[in-house]
């Protein structure tokens, strides 16, 4: 770094503080909502600080809304399809990286494709196959279609991790009688589960953001996760309460908060290497 | 036969790994055909036919969904509205994106708090997004018309949603919000390795501040801001939930972009086989963006 004078080290801090509190501000307008009585939500000019502060609305979620079923839902739907992704992934991403057959290349390249491939285009066939196998309306449904952006997602994500390992401590593992799966299990896993954790974290993170296909393929209540049933709060409601809305939108917002806690150091190093370029 | 088991002694055991190899493959294999690639197909068959949706009868009409389709306004109109949000955002995302990451660089204080903060809104879900920002947008007492209106910028409130250019401005601004950050990851990560010595020696050089961004900076930048752009164009052109929960494709259609249209086809106006056919057409268009990208991402890392 060129070090720079005083009066720039305040103005680059003012400039940035200043860019990064307007950035985050809905974030915050979101916080202050939530907590504030329905009464001063309106007044004028609004205030950025609460005057009264309530928990009323939180209260409200929980047990006059059907807001901790789509918050279960979600919790279920979003733990199934990262553990189903990461564990299938592991193991592909393992097998592209380490072994040589006829196709692999090819393989590699058709994941990065259906990476990129657009859901509008696999709704249609998606929602004809859930209709006819019966499992239309069913958390299940959500798991298998959401398989179609979180594999491909994963095996990127862990194939980048897994050519980062040294060969060496597996050959050494090798010669020491271990079998390919007990290398695998015994020097590989552990090796790569850093990676392994960041794209489980990823991954849950797509599956619990995920709208259109939980539009399209539930039509139920009881199977509805937090992103359509939040939703469909706001659509069905007689007259809009934005607290209620707010602190739908925080809650529903803070497993991805803890989520951030653990992948922050992660994110701001690595992300370009690891989760941009494959 | 492509090179499996060089002819070394070893043979019998390559080909044992080989068969390992596939055995731990094969689970993937099977999902992505079955999820990914047979809907695939089946999509494109679907659209050589007239699918009514509640009942799934269906006709076939060969090309005739093409044929319609090429000749519609609305596909034609879709399509220049995609073109318009996915240039109008990138180009935000990308311009802002890059100064934040350059900020974000220097010496400044709590600086892995503001990097956490701004990382945010991507890591959001779009559901949350888009109730925080029509709840400031509210008309009657939303904050940013407040605002706008005490510092004397507008003398009424904005009607930011409900007509045009406001509509697609105010989408551009709010997907520019929800996705710059993706920009900054890649860009700050990239800053990071830029050797200190090029900015000395350009230092030594004479260049000032913008030199050194436009003789080293930019530069370095070049391939990651490359990969960047592609992502973020084939992302942004297939963005559904953004648009239709913020806009719904209105007012009349003006925000209606390709992945709109094929829902509203599909499961609106219950044209399953139409549906099909806007989604293969709107996925030959985004083709070459898909293509450029993979040919990039699998050149080996620079």
């Amino acid at each position: 770094m060129i070090a720079a004078g005083r009066p720039t080290f305040v103005l680059l801090n003012v400039v940035t503080w200043a860019l990064v509190f307007a950035i985050s501000f809905p974030l915050i307008w979101m916080v202050v909502t939530s907590i504030r009585p329905e009464a001063d939500l309106f007044t004028i000019p609004p205030s950025l600080i609460p005057r009264h502060v309530t928990f009323e609305y939180y209260a409200k979620l929980l047990w006059e809304t059907p807001f901790p079923s789509y918050f279960l839902n979600s919790i279920i739907l979003a733990t199934s399809t990262t553990a189903l992704v990461v564990v299938v992934g592991t193991l592909g991403a393992y097998s592209l990286v380490r072994f040589s057959y006829p196709g692999r290349e090819t393989l590699a390249g058709l994941v990065l494709f259906t990476y990129l491939l657009p859901s509008v285009v696999l709704i249609i066939p998606l929602y004809l196959m859930m209709v006819r196998i019966g499992l239309a309306n069913t958390l299940s449904s959500l798991v298998i279609a959401y398989t179609t952006f979180a594999l491909p997602y994963a095996l990127w994500l862990l194939r980048s991790f897994m050519a980062g390992i040294p060969e060496d401590l597996e050959a050494a593992a090798l010669i020491d009688g271990a079998s390919r799966i007990g290398a695998f299990v015994d020097v590989v896993v552990p090796q790569a589960l850093p990676g392994i954790i960041s794209t489980a974290l990823f991954t849950f993170i797509l599956a619990w953001n995920e709208y259109l296909y939980a539009l399209v393929l539930v039509n139920s209540e009881r199977s509805r996760p937090l992103t359509t049933g939040v939703m469909n709060m706001l659509i069905t409601s007689f007259n809009i309460e934005w607290s209620l809305l707010m602190a739908a939108s925080v809650m529903m917002s803070l497993p991805l908060v803890v989520i951030f806690g653990f992948l922050q150091s992660y994110l701001t190093r690595g992300f370009g290497a690891g989760g941009v370029k494959g | 036969m492509s090179a499996i088991a060089s002819p070394r002694p070893r043979a019998s055991i390559e080909t044992r790994n080989a068969r390992l190899g596939v055995l731990l493959i094969a689970p993937t294999v099977l999902i992505l055909g079955a999820v990914i690639v047979y809907p695939l197909l089946y999509a494109i068959y679907l659209s050589l036919f007239s699918i009514y949706t509640p009942t799934l009868k269906g006709n076939w009409v060969g090309l005739a969904n093409y044929a319609t389709l090429i000749g519609s306004r609305s596909f034609w109109g879709a399509l220049g509205v995609t073109i318009v949000w996915t240039v109008g955002t990138l180009t935000v995302q990308i311009l802002f994106g890059v100064a934040m990451a350059l900020l974000l660089n220097q010496n400044i204080l709590f600086r892995s708090l503001a990097r956490g903060l701004v990382l945010f809104p991507y890591f959001v879900s779009t559901v949350v997004a888009v109730l925080i920002w029509r709840w400031l947008f509210n008309d009657l007492y939303g904050i940013l018309s407040y605002l706008l209106i005490s510092a004397g910028v507008v003398s009424m409130p904005i009607d930011w949603l409900g007509k045009m250019p406001n509509a697609m401005e105010t989408l551009i601004f709010v997907g520019a919000w929800k996705f710059f950050p993706f920009v900054v990851i890649a860009v700050l990560a990239r800053l990071q390795t830029i050797p200190e010595q090029l900015y000395e020696a350009a230092t030594i050089d004479g260049a000032g501040a913008f030199g050194r961004f436009f003789d080293v900076t930019l530069p370095q930048l070049k391939d990651i801001l490359t990969i960047v752009i592609l992502l973020r164009t084939i992302w942004d052109f297939k963005e559904f939930d953004l648009i239709y929960l913020l806009t719904g494709g209105g007012p009349v259609n003006n925000t209606r972009t390709l992945p709109l249209i094929v829902y509203q086809q599909a499961f609106g106006l219950n044209q399953m086989g139409m549906a099909a056919a806007y989604a293969v057409a709107m996925m030959v268009a985004m083709l070459g963006f898909m293509l450029v990208y993979l040919h990039q991402a699998r050149r080996p890392a620079v």
